[in-house]
């Protein structure tokens, strides 16, 4: 497994804008690696396994820095010397006021959309069993989470760059 | 890398975030993220989702189900801390919804059978005489301080077949003169049946009003063998 350090690593610099930080989340990727190794049985893919983890982590530690620095009109995210926050702690950022908002925007989706992504990403249902839920095929299930998920993310990007502009 | 053409769209993006791609195209979506600042930027957003989806919804869901009773079809629902609601008015599955949602705003509704499989076999059990009790945890927490400490009372104190005056139950939770208030308490009951409103009467030993239905307070008080109640109403 470590013969892919040296690629990991280079994926990691591309995806960061510090090679310090790729290093860093080098190092948490083999921690996560040995705390639940890949099943390394034939046909599984170590390599691809270990690309999404330190790919996971990467884009974990982007989304944070996105936020703090609102770097959505094309700034180059600085490096903030703070601790850095887990991505779980995005939401707890916000003010009461932009977690209200939060809170709307999701209320306002279409019910369908709001159970389908609930079920999908809170409870981790296959789209069978949504489908099942909703009364519909799989692939409208899967239209339904996917839509959801994509106006989710409008809608946060939304409430998140009003709150940084404050 | 930017400035190249990306084939890829926001869903591709969205069945990578998600797990569901098999290990070529998961490695294939993994090197690309690399090179494509425009899906990199979608994916850390997707992830981030994840955590405000279950963070802002949390323990929120409220499940309900649909059946079958005497009392025609008998809608439940449930929230992760105990039933929340039971009512068989009038109502079809779309306007349980609605009704349910304006009540609970922003809180999901899922329909599960499941979780609600075990209140409807102790429900089914009583209309057919086979059950004395509920065991099961009842969420009040839409109700007023006051509005609760009533119904808790009710619930604990008044067994199946027995009844209280409205103003014996004032008594009882230390507000002699709340008699009226403790009425009105006992008509906010969201969960009819479990917390037992039906056995609350007035104290000339009239039945007094049900949110229900008089009709169904009869037919509950029936079931409890107190016929004699019905004929001094």
């Amino acid at each position: 497994m470590g013969s892919y350090g040296p690629e990991l690593q280079r994926h990691l610099q591309r995806m960061l804008p510090s090679d310090a930080d790729a290093e860093d989340l080098l190092q948490e990727v083999w921690v996560r690696a040995l705390r639940s190794p890949p099943d390394a049985g034939p046909g599984s893919n170590v390599r691809a396994w270990l690309y999404r983890v330190a790919t996971n982590a990467a884009l974990d530690r982007l989304a944070v820095d996105r936020r703090r620095c609102c770097a959505l009109d094309g700034r180059q995210p600085e490096l903030a010397p703070e601790p850095e926050a887990a991505p779980d702690d995005l939401f707890q950022q916000l003010s009461p006021a932009g977690r209200a908002r939060v809170r709307e925007r999701v209320a306002a989706l279409p019910p369908k959309q709001r159970q389908a992504v609930w079920l999908r990403w809170v409870e981790g249902r296959g789209y069978e069993a949504i489908a099942a839920r909703l009364d519909s095929s799989p692939e409208s299930a899967r239209a339904n989470v996917y839509n959801g998920i994509k106006r989710l993310r409008r809608e946060l990007l939304d409430v998140w760059t009003k709150e940084n502009d404050r | 890398m930017s400035g190249e053409t990306c084939t890829y769209r926001e869903d591709d993006v969205l069945a990578y975030v998600s797990g569901e791609l098999e290990a070529e195209a998961d490695l294939e979506m993994s090197v690309h993220l690399a090179e494509c600042e425009e899906c990199r930027e979608s994916a850390a957003d997707f992830r981030a989702l994840d955590c405000v989806i279950s963070d802002c919804c949390r323990d929120e869901a409220i499940r309900w189900h649909v059946f079958p009773s005497p009392f025609g079809r008998m809608f439940v629902a449930a929230t992760s801390r105990g039933i929340s609601r039971i009512t068989w008015r009038e109502l079809d599955d779309a306007g349980f919804e609605d009704w349910m949602a304006a009540q609970f705003p922003g809180r999901p509704l899922i329909r599960d059978a499941e979780a609600l499989a075990g209140l409807e076999r102790q429900l089914t059990e009583y209309f057919r005489g086979e059950r004395t009790d509920f065991d099961v945890e009842v969420d009040l927490s839409v109700l007023s301080e006051f509005e609760r400490r009533v119904l808790e009372e009710l619930a604990e104190a008044i067994r199946f077949g027995q009844v209280i005056p409205y103003s014996e139950l004032a008594k009882r939770i230390g507000k002699p003169k709340a008699a009226r208030a403790v009425g009105n308490a006992v008509g906010a009951n969201p969960v009819p049946i479990v917390v037992p409103c039906h056995r609350v009467v007035r104290l000339d030993g009239s039945l007094g009003g049900y949110g229900g239905g008089v009709e169904y307070k009869e037919w509950l008080l029936r079931i409890e063998g107190r016929e004699d109640l019905l004929k001094a109403g």
